[in-house]
C-alpha cells in the first residue's frame, strides 16, 4: 500500500492544464467535457484520427460507488480515477468538490481534476497505455545511440522491465528510483531525442501541407481553365453574331471561319496547359525519392531454341518411324495428349541443335576462351564454360 | 561456348540468348577434347594402380612386383567390349533405341570417373542398362530383367546402382544422336534433290550412328554433328546440301568449319567404330583377374580388412557423439550453453525475479 501512495506522485496528474470553460462545466453531467480531461497525463486517452478521444460506453455500465446504472440514468458517465477505479460523475461531484478526498474503493487520496474518460473496456489496458506513454517520453534512445546491438537490446529489456514493474506495482519505489537515475544520467540525450522527434513530426507536417497546397493549386487551375474555355465559347458565339450582323459575306463562310479560329485558340491553350501539367508531374516525381521500378518478369526465358533453323512442314512428312502411331486411330499406342507433330518438332530441333558448336581441343581448353588459328588455318575454339 | 562468339543468338533480339543445348549437363559436364579424354583416363589409371599396388604390398610385401597392371588403353578396350554387350542385351529385351544409347552413355561416363580395376564392367554394364530403362521411361521389373540374363542376381544390379548414379552426378538426361538423325531425315524431305524413298539412307546412316557409339564421339561432338556425319557416310551429297541450308547468313565462319568437323567424326567412326578383337579382350580380362583392387572383391582378405577399418571408424564416431551428448546433458542444457560465455552488455541491472531463487 505504501508503494501505491508513492506511485500517486506521478499518477495524480499534476501537470493537468485545464481549459477555461471546462472548470465550470465539469460538474454538470449534461455538458460535454472531453476537452479538459483528454489532456491529462495518466489516462489511456487514445486519440482517433480526428484528434479526439473516443470514450468507452456500454449498456451495462454501473457506478460501483452509488450503484446507479444506465437503465436508471441514461446520461450516466463513468470516469476513471488516478488509481484506476470507475465512478460516475455525480459521485465525483459529491465526494471531491470540497477538495482532495480518499477514494471510496482503495482509500487513495484523489483530486477532482485527475479523473479521465475511459477509452478501453479493460482498465488494465488503460493503465498500461498510460504507463507506456509516460515511459516512452523519457526512454527515447534509439539504435544509433548505441555502439552495438547487444547493448541496445539490453537497454530495451531494461525499459520493458521498468514498464512491467510500474504496470504491475512491483517494487514501485525502487523502479521510480531507477527512472530518476536514468533521467539524471541521460538528460541531454533525452532532450536531444525529443527535439529530433519533434523535428521529424514537423517535417512530416510540412510535407503534408505542401502536398495539400499542391492539390489545391491544381484544382484551382482546373477551375480557371474551365472558366476560360466557357468564356472563349461565349466570345466566339458573340463574334459570329456580330459578324453576321455587320458584314454582308456568305453566312456559312463566316461561321466556318470563326469556328476555325476558335479551334486554333483552344488547341493552343490545351498545349500550354498540358505543358504546365507535365511540369507539375515532373516536380512531384522529383520530390518523391527515386525508387527504380523494375518490371516483374515471371519467366526468365533467355534460351535460344533454334527456332529459325527449322520449320515444321505443313503437309506432314513421309515418316516410316511414326507410321504405326499415326495409323492407330483409336490411340491405343498413344499416351494422352500425344501429337506426332510435337515428336517431329523435337526431332527437328535436336537435328539442328548446336550443329555449329565446335569441339573442344587441347589438353586444357577451358583456360583460354579465345580464338586461335592452328597450322591448318582452322579456327580452334575454346570455351569459358565448357 | 559463350554466346558472344559465332554461335550468337539472332542479332535482332536485344539480349543475346544462349542456345538451348548449352543448358544441358551434357554440354557443361560431359564435353571434352580428345586430349582431355586421354589425359583423364591415364591419370585415373595411374591413381588406381598406385592404390592397388599399395594395398597388395600391405597384404603381402613384394607381391605387387609380379602383377602386370592394365593401362588406360586396355581398360578402354574392355569397356568397349561391354558396350557391344549392351547392344546384344537390348536386342534380347527389345528395348528401344533410347535405352541402348542412354545405357552406353552411362557406361562411358561411369568409366571417366572410375576404373575397370575397381569395378568390373560386367556388373556396371547391367546396372547402367537397368538404370537407363528407368530414366528413359521403359520400366521393366528387376526380376524379369535378371531372369533373362544368365548368372545374375538382383543384388548384382542393385548393389552398384547408387554408385553408378553418383558417378554420373545424377545427370541422367542425355541428348541423343539418333533423335537428331530422325530430325535430319525428316528435314531432308524439304530438299529438292531428296529421293522419294529415304528409308535406305536412314538405315545405312543408323548403322554408322550405332558404330559411333563404340567411339568417343559423343564425349567430343554434339549429337547433331554425329548424326550429320552418319548421314554423310550414307549419302555425302545430300548431307552437305542439307548442312548448307542450315546456316544463318551471319554465321559464315562456322559454316566453313562444319565440314572439317564432320570429316573428323567420319574418320573416327570408320577407324574406331567396330567391336574390339575378342581374343585381345579375353587376354586383358585374364590379367584383370590378377590386378583387381582386392579391397573391392567381396570375401577377400583386403576386403575384410577394409570393412573392419570402416566399422572401427564408424564406432569411434558414434561413441564420440554419445560422449558429447552426455557431456552436454551433464552441463544442464542438452543444446549447449553458448550465450553464457558471452560478456554481458554495457547496461547491467539486478533482476528482481532472480533474487528470490
Amino acid at each position: 500500500m505504501a508503494a501505491r501512495v508513492k506511485v500517486g506522485g506521478w499518477l495524480q496528474g499534476k501537470t493537468v492544464r485545464k481549459g477555461g470553460p471546462a472548470s465550470t462545466t465539469t460538474t454538470r453531467s449534461s455538458t460535454p467535457q472531453l476537452q479538459s480531461t483528454s489532456s491529462t497525463v495518466f489516462g489511456g486517452g487514445v486519440k482517433d484520427a480526428s484528434g479526439r478521444t473516443s470514450e468507452y460506453f456500454s449498456m451495462d455500465d454501473q457506478c460501483p460507488v452509488c450503484k446507479s446504472d444506465r437503465y436508471l440514468n441514461p446520461k450516466l458517465r463513468l470516469l476513471v480515477s488516478a488509481c484506476y477505479h470507475k465512478m460516475c460523475e455525480s459521485c465525483i461531484d459529491r465526494l471531491f468538490t470540497l477538495g482532495p478526498a480518499p477514494c471510496p474503493i482503495c482509500n487513495k487520496v484523489l483530486r477532482k481534476l485527475a479523473f479521465t474518460p475511459q477509452t478501453f473496456e479493460d482498465l488494465g489496458v488503460e493503465k498500461e497505455v498510460a504507463v507506456r506513454r509516460r515511459i516512452a517520453k523519457e526512454f527515447n534512445k534509439r539504435r544509433e545511440d548505441f555502439h552495438d546491438l547487444r547493448s541496445y537490446n539490453d537497454y530495451l529489456e531494461e525499459v520493458e522491465d521498468i514498464t512491467f514493474n510500474l504496470i504491475h506495482d512491483i517494487d514501485v519505489a525502487q523502479t521510480e528510483a531507477r527512472i530518476k537515475a536514468y533521467r539524471a544520467e541521460n538528460a541531454a540525450l533525452i532532450e536531444l531525442n525529443i527535439q529530433r522527434e519533434e523535428a521529424y513530426a514537423q517535417a512530416l507536417k510540412e510535407q503534408e501541407g505542401a502536398e495539400r497546397r499542391e492539390r489545391e493549386l491544381r484544382a484551382m487551375e482546373l477551375r480557371r481553365e474551365e472558366e476560360e474555355e466557357r468564356e472563349e465559347r461565349e466570345k466566339g458565339k458573340r463574334e459570329i453574331i456580330d459578324k453576321l450582323e455587320t458584314s454582308d459575306a456568305n453566312a456559312a463562310k463566316v461561321i466556318a471561319k470563326s469556328r476555325a479560329n476558335a479551334l486554333k485558340r483552344s488547341s493552343a491553350r490545351a498545349a500550354s496547359t498540358t505543358v504546365s501539367h507535365s511540369n507539375l508531374l515532373k516536380s512531384r516525381a522529383a520530390q518523391s525519392t527515386a525508387i527504380p521500378d523494375v518490371p516483374h518478369v515471371p519467366l526468365q526465358d533467355d534460351w535460344y531454341a533454334y527456332e529459325d533453323l527449322y520449320g515444321l512442314r505443313s503437309g506432314g512428312y513421309n515418316d516410316f518411324m511414326s507410321e504405326a502411331v499415326r495409323k492407330d486411330r483409336e490411340g491405343i499406342m498413344r499416351a494422352g495428349g500425344f501429337r506426332v507433330e510435337e515428336a517431329w518438332e523435337r526431332a527437328l530441333r535436336s537435328a539442328v541443335a548446336a550443329l555449329d558448336l565446335l569441339p573442344l581441343s587441347g589438353a586444357n581448353p577451358n583456360a583460354a576462351p579465345t580464338f586461335k588459328l592452328d597450322a591448318g588455318g582452322d579456327v580452334v575454339m575454346a570455351s569459358a564454360n565448357g | 561456348m559463350s554466346s558472344s562468339t559465332i554461335e550468337a543468338a539472332p542479332s535482332a533480339s536485344p539480349i543475346p540468348k544462349r542456345p538451348l543445348y548449352e543448358s544441358s549437363t551434357q554440354f557443361r559436364n560431359w564435353r571434352f577434347s580428345p586430349e582431355q579424354l586421354s589425359e583423364l583416363r591415364s591419370s585415373l589409371n595411374a591413381a588406381a594402380v598406385a592404390v592397388i599396388r599399395n594395398t597388395l604390398e600391405n597384404e603381402k610385401p613384394g607381391s605387387s612386383s609380379v602383377v602386370s597392371f592394365l593401362n588406360a588403353e586396355e581398360e578402354y578396350l574392355l569397356v568397349k567390349l561391354y558396350i557391344t554387350k549392351i547392344t546384344q542385351l537390348c536386342g534380347l529385351f527389345r528395348f528401344p533405341e533410347d535405352v541402348e544409347a542412354t545405357a552406353v552413355s552411362y557406361l562411358k561416363r561411369f568409366y571417366l570417373k572410375n576404373t575397370v580395376m575397381d569395378w568390373h564392367p560386367k556388373n556396371v554394364m547391367l546396372t547402367a542398362l537397368f538404370l537407363a530403362t528407368k530414366t528413359t521411361n521403359n520400366v521393366i521389373s528387376l526380376e524379369t530383367y535378371t531372369a533373362h540374363i544368365p548368372n545374375t542376381a538382383p543384388s548384382d544390379v542393385l548393389d552398384l546402382e547408387f554408385l553408378v548414379a553418383q558417378s554420373l552426378g545424377f545427370e541422367f538426361a542425355v541428348w541423343h544422336s539418333h533423335r537428331a538423325l530422325w530430325g535430319i531425315i525428316l528435314d531432308m524431305q524439304n530438299l529438292p534433290d531428296c529421293p522419294p524413298d529415304i528409308r535406305p539412307i536412314y538405315e545405312s546412316a543408323l548403322t554408322h550412328l550405332r558404330a559411333s557409339r563404340l567411339t568417343d564421339a559423343e564425349l567430343i561432338y554434339t549429337p547433331s554433328q554425329i548424326a550429320l556425319a552418319a548421314v554423310s557416310l550414307a549419302a555425302p551429297e545430300l548431307a552437305s546440301q542439307w548442312s548448307m541450308s542450315k546456316f544463318r547468313s551471319d554465321a559464315v565462319e562456322s559454316a566453313e568449319q562444319l565440314p572439317g568437323v564432320i570429316e573428323s567424326i567420319k574418320a573416327l567412326i570408320t577407324s574406331a567404330g567396330h567391336p574390339p578383337d575378342i581374343e585381345a579382350v579375353r587376354e586383358v580380362d585374364r590379367r584383370l583377374k590378377l590386378c583387381k583392387n582386392p579391397e573391392k572383391i567381396v570375401g577377400s582378405h583386403a576386403y575384410l580388412m577394409k570393412k573392419e577399418q570402416e566399422e572401427k571408424k564408424a564406432l569411434a564416431k558414434r561413441s564420440k557423439k554419445a560422449d558429447e551428448t552426455k557431456q552436454a546433458i551433464k552441463n544442464g542444457d542438452p543444446f549447449g550453453n553458448v550465450l553464457e560465455h558471452e560478456s554481458r552488455g554495457l547496461v547491467d541491472y539486478d533482476d528482481d525475479d532472480d533474487e528470490e531463487d
